[in-house]
């Protein structure tokens, strides 16, 4: 459900951009966000094909940048990327005092293709 | 041609809730962002930590939680003022839905201002209203792999619930995994067993409340 919202502002900001930058089309976009951060991309892509009709971005390719969940561990004083989801132990030591250090970032555009 | 923007698509919400934030500065209201679950006790939080607090505070509460139409009610049979967003059917309030709605407050006369945000373990977490703090419930019947599953909102919060302890007991709900999960993903969360029912728990987070807020209207004297 929030996909809508946030594809509603990403509208904007591109629209907002256009403006300034003087661009009439766009052919991509590049988003990015963390794995942990409950963004769907399939809803993303839903929500910005029926969103973005007869907008500048209209037909616009979607490129997504997912980061994965990483965690730091005391024991390996080293930040790990995590295979899938948040773990219970360090994926190297089987240690248990690590602390999530990354997977949860938010919706980002990163850079568009234009014309 | 191509355009670097790295823009947070969030900007314009959190742009919304740095004014908002700076009026209840200049008010001077401490701000609760509530999150959880539908039922996982939003309400009945509330309504406890009014009655634990309302000799020492002025409070007011925004009820922005559709699951129950019957909550703003609930908060206004106690004499507290209560102002029901209508979020359309929206799964989180923004901070454009609580700037619309505060001239009906009268901020002047409100030391704390309780939102209580719609029941969703997910985006409620990403949408600043201008809050001070966020706080989060989980109640034990929705088990304890909830952390794990919605790391955003463990994260975001300066404190964590775990209501309806009363029932632990009959939900195998294993208390320190949950524990041990949530300090896993944000280290400085506060954690509060209570039972909104029995009561049980309830005067420690009263406590934690009250130094936070004592902290901040120290800031601003
Ligand atoms: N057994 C038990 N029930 C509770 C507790 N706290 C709330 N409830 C019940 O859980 C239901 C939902 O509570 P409510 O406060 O409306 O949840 P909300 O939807 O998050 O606002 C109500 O029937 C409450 O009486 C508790 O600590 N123990
Ligand atoms: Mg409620
Ligand atoms: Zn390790
Ligand atoms: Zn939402």
């Amino acid at each position: 459900m929030h996909e809508l919202s946030l594809i509603q502002s990403l509208l904007t900001i591109v629209e907002q951009y256009a403006g300034r930058e003087k661009f009439s089309r766009v052919r991509s976009l590049k988003l990015s966000f963390g794995r942990l951060s409950c963004l769907d991309r399939k809803s993303l892509e839903f929500a910005f094909s029926v969103q973005s009709a007869a907008t500048i971005v209209e037909g616009a390719a979607l490129d997504f940048e997912i980061l994965p969940a990483r965690i730091y561990c005391f024991s390996c004083e080293e930040d790990i990327v995590l295979p899938g989801a948040l773990a219970e132990y360090c994926p190297r030591c089987q240690g248990q005092d690590i602390v999530l250090s990354g997977g949860t970032e938010e919706l980002k555009l990163l850079e568009m293709d234009v014309d | 041609m191509l355009v670097r923007t790295v823009t947070n698509i969030l900007d314009a919400n959190n742009r919304i809730a740095r004014d908002n934030r700076a009026l209840f500065d200049e008010k001077k209201v401490f701000v609760i962002n509530l999150m959880s679950s539908p039922g996982a006790g939003k309400t009945s939080l509330v309504e406890r930590t009014i009655d634990g607090l309302r000799d020492r505070y002025r409070i007011a509460v925004i009820e922005g939680d559709i699951q129950d139409s019957f909550d703003a009610e609930r908060i206004a049979k106690l004499g507290i003022p209560v102002i029901q967003i209508n979020t359309g059917g929206a799964c989180h309030i923004d901070g454009n839905m609580v700037q619309e709605i505060l001239p009906n407050f009268d901020l002047g006369a409100i030391d704390l201002l309780i939102t209580e945000n719609v029941g969703n373990l997910v985006c409620p977490a990403e949408f600043n209203v201008g809050e001070n703090i966020k706080v989060m419930i989980l109640s034990t019947p929705e088990g304890d792999d909830k952390p794990r599953k919605y790391p955003l909102m463990f994260e975001k919060s300066a404190a964590l619930i775990i209501n309806k302890m009363d029932l632990m007991a009959h939900v195998s709900f294993n208390i320190d995994k949950a524990i041990k999960d949530s300090l896993i993903i944000n280290r400085n969360l506060s954690i509060f067993q209570v039972s909104c029912k029995t009561q049980a728990g309830l005067e420690q987070w009263f406590e934690w409340l009250r130094d936070r807020m004592n902290d901040f209207f120290a800031r601003r004297p």
